[in-house]
């Protein structure tokens, strides 16, 4: 198995490389290589906006977290799509209109001020790697899963890739790249899902039935690879070869009532159909909620569900807006009205993804429910093809499925990382391409560094929270900085450093195992909840108290931002002040 | 085109772009937008109130479609129950159903955000005959 799937793994490397490369020839000014100088078309540009986007969190985490937490989790995938449509109706036309290629830019330009540009930037930067963590989290475990490496073994593979690739060939190779991979990606879900949804027949749905504990539809035998602490719904009468609660059996019949037992590694145990499906205690699975309740919850109580339900919808929702490797692309569209086509082509092309990861996860539970004692969660995308398909033909779609996931972690750490990067390079160097080049390396090794704790958060968890951070800092920059002119500089930065810092620090203190109970585990653990009210608040009241300093320049502005391009020769040409960072060359 | 047959006096070629017009004050036009009159300070000020007012209409229908869900399985607990051809609501809902709305949602707002700006060039900016270019409409999706 681990033959097919490293061959695809390598492909999918290889073939990222080899384009990005193609793009060294055609990239030469900082504006190549930054977004491909505005000559991509709508369909294309959607593609790669939304092969960006789909990231380990997309295609592992969601249907990890369906299995292990229940059908509430698919709310990370609406959001994620409903994110797009929120950018669409607040911010696409006028975004693009505006022409700036960063946030850090974009406050700049809107606001003209060094400070709120420093802390911009330094959002970016939480934001990006924060970001980027559970892309290399998703590598390491793909890898150890594929080829049985040490986690650290795939965490640098990816990193040394990525940051060397995009050293190399920027972004105008990345557009191409990115394309492709969410073409990719959607196959490497979608193929693996329709067979496997075809191949398992309409069986028994028993295990989707509601307030009902899982159960084997046929005789099965679970191998344990690690020591594991698991529970049991009910009593069963178990066949137990290897060491179980301390004891060593040999092929025999053991009763386990319905309590915590400990597996040693190795242990096999045989379930008949109909038996209890035991649940590792590191998948977490929520006490209060069942499977199929359509709320949300946190910690390992799983208290006050709606309210943390409410706070993923909201960081998702409102989290797309302000994520730093998003807006570059926007930059990439002709004008404002290709960029809401753009948008609502991404709309289109996200919904279509994400029904494949509900659809393997409900086959997880239905037909593979042994992956419940697996404790990690997030590779069960892989492990589901060869659990259910024995033979060639599972190992072929885990292959697409792991090639896919390499994709998935591939495009959008080297999206981040050009915005981690770009932000580095314009605001702490000199904006060249060679700066450019060595903070790109630079960022790729701190993220790589950073990657290497992270392993016990899902990866469905750890994005989440980098949309939490976005939705309550740069979301409200940037929406009333297009709708808003009574906006100021100190409202701006008191916004987003009030909200931002207060995402950020719930979210340290979870990492942190600060709060684990009650209200505190739910309003830390989804914090946006009430930190984008706070976000949105705190800056129109610092602006309201500032309104002396309202820039001069706002009119001009908003009507560079809202004005249809079809309306002539209106503004004077040019970017707003604090964008024109590079000295435009006239193509050859 | 010299003289017609009526007797008229020939017309004359006028060259005029509209970034060489002064702003006037009877005809808004591009360049009460481009001298931030008042005249052209409403005009936009009046493009932006629509165009916030049919993102936030939208958005509305958006969220209320969406996030009533919770609310409605957490005070009605049978809805939790609801089976559709062997599958739970949730599963239908948050895994299938949802999407197309949200997408019907954007192309709705698409097409009338076009639509209102087209009209608001037309107004401000009207076709011009000697320039084919202006006034074609938006290409379609």
């Amino acid at each position: 198995m681990s033959d097919a799937a490293f061959g695809a793994i390598a492909f999918v490397t290889l073939l990222t490389i080899i384009v990005g490369a193609r793009g060294i020839r055609v990239a030469r000014t900082p504006d190549d290589f930054m977004v491909a100088a505005r000559q991509v078309p709508p369909g294309l540009n959607a593609a790669a906006i939304s092969g960006e986007y789909l990231s380990a969190a997309s295609f592992l985490g969601i249907a990890g977290l369906v299995v292990s937490q229940g059908l509430g989790s698919l709310w990370y995938s609406v959001g994620y799509t409903a994110g797009y449509l929120v950018l669409l109706l607040l911010v696409a036309a006028p975004l693009r209109r505006f022409g700036a290629y960063t946030i850090p830019d974009f406050a700049d330009g809107r606001l003209g001020s060094a400070a709120l540009r420093r802390a911009t930037t330094a959002l970016v930067l939480v934001i990006g790697w924060f970001y980027l963590l559970p892309q290399m989290k998703g590598a390491g475990i793909t890898l150890q899963w594929v080829l049985g490496t040490p986690y650290w073994v795939g965490v640098a593979t990816l990193g040394i890739v990525v940051s060397a690739n995009i050293a190399m060939g920027g972004m105008k190779g990345i557009t191409f790249v990115q394309c492709f991979q969410y073409w990719l990606k959607l196959c490497a879900i979608g193929i693996p899902a329709l067979v496997l949804l075809f191949a398992a027949g309409h069986e028994s749905t028993r295990n989707l039935m509601p307030d009902r504990q899982p159960v084997f539809a046929r005789a099965t035998v679970v191998r344990i690879t690690e020591p594991t602490e698991f529970t049991l719904g009910r009593a069963a009468t178990v066949t137990v070869t290897g060491l179980l609660d301390n004891r060593q059996f040999r092929h025999q019949a053991v009763r386990l009532c319905a309590c915590r037992h400990v597996a040693g590694p190795g242990t096999r145990a045989g379930f008949g159909a109909g038996a209890p499906v035991p649940t590792s205690l590191a998948m977490a699975p929520s006490a209060q909620l069942p499977w199929d309740s359509p709320l949300l919850a946190t910690g390992t109580n799983g208290a006050h569900p709606l309210v943390a339900t409410y706070g993923v919808i909201i960081a998702t929702f409102f989290g797309a807006i302000g994520l730093p490797h998003i807006l570059v692309r926007f930059y990439t569209n002709p004008d404002g009205e290709a960029a809401r086509r753009t948008t609502l082509i991404v709309v289109l092309l996200l919904s279509t993804f994400y029904v494949f990861p509900a659809i393997l996860a409900v086959l997880a539970r239905l037909r593979a429910p042994e992956l419940y004692l697996s404790g990690d969660s997030d590779s069960i995308v892989l492990a589901l093809p060869s659990l259910l398909m024995p033979g060639v033909g599972g190992q072929l779609l885990a292959a697409l499925a792991a090639a896919g996931a390499f994709a998935a972690f591939l495009s959008t750490s080297s999206g981040l990382l050009v915005s981690v990067a770009g932000a580095l390079s314009h605001d702490f160097m000199n904006g060249g391409v060679t700066s450019f080049r060595w903070c790109a390396v630079a960022a790729g090794v701190v993220a790589t560094g950073a990657a290497l704790p992270v392993g016990r958060f899902s990866l469905g968890l750890l994005v989440g929270w980098a949309f939490a951070i976005a939705a309550s800092s740069f979301c409200p920059l940037i929406v009333l900085g297009i709708w808003w002119r009574q906006l100021t500089r100190a409202g701006a930065c008191a916004g987003i450093v009030v909200g931002g810092g207060a995402c950020l620090a719930a979210i340290v203190a979870t990492m942190a195992g600060a709060a684990a109970r009650g209200w505190s585990a739910v309003l830390l653990g989804q914090p946006a909840i009430w930190t984008v009210p706070l976000a949105f608040g705190v800056m129109i009241v610092v602006s309201l108290l500032t309104q002396r300093t309202v820039p001069g320049s706002v009119e001009q502005v908003m009507l560079r931002m809202h004005l249809p391009e079809k309306v002539s020769a209106v503004s004077p040409g040019g970017r707003p002040p604090g964008t024109a960072r590079y000295p435009r060359r006239s193509p050859p | 085109m010299d003289a017609d047959e009526t007797g008229r006096p020939a017309r004359q070629l006028v060259v005029w772009r509209p970034d060489q017009v002064p702003a006037q004050h009877d005809v808004p036009g591009p360049g009460d937008l481009r001298d931030g009159t008042t005249t052209g300070r409403l005009l936009i000020r009046s493009l932006m109130r629509a165009q916030l007012g049919l993102s936030l209409m939208c958005l509305a229908v958006a969220l209320t479609v969406t996030a009533s869900f919770p609310v409605i399985a957490a005070m009605v607990p049978a809805v939790g129950r609801i089976t559709v051809a062997g599958l739970p609501l949730t599963l239908v809902v948050l895994g299938f159903a949802l999407y197309p709305v949200l997408f019907a949602v954007g192309w709705f707002y698409h097409r009338q955000a076009r639509q209102l700006e087209t009209r608001f060039t037309e107004l401000v900016d009207p076709p011009r005959p000697e320039d084919p270019a202006a006034g074609r409409p938006g290409p379609d999706v």
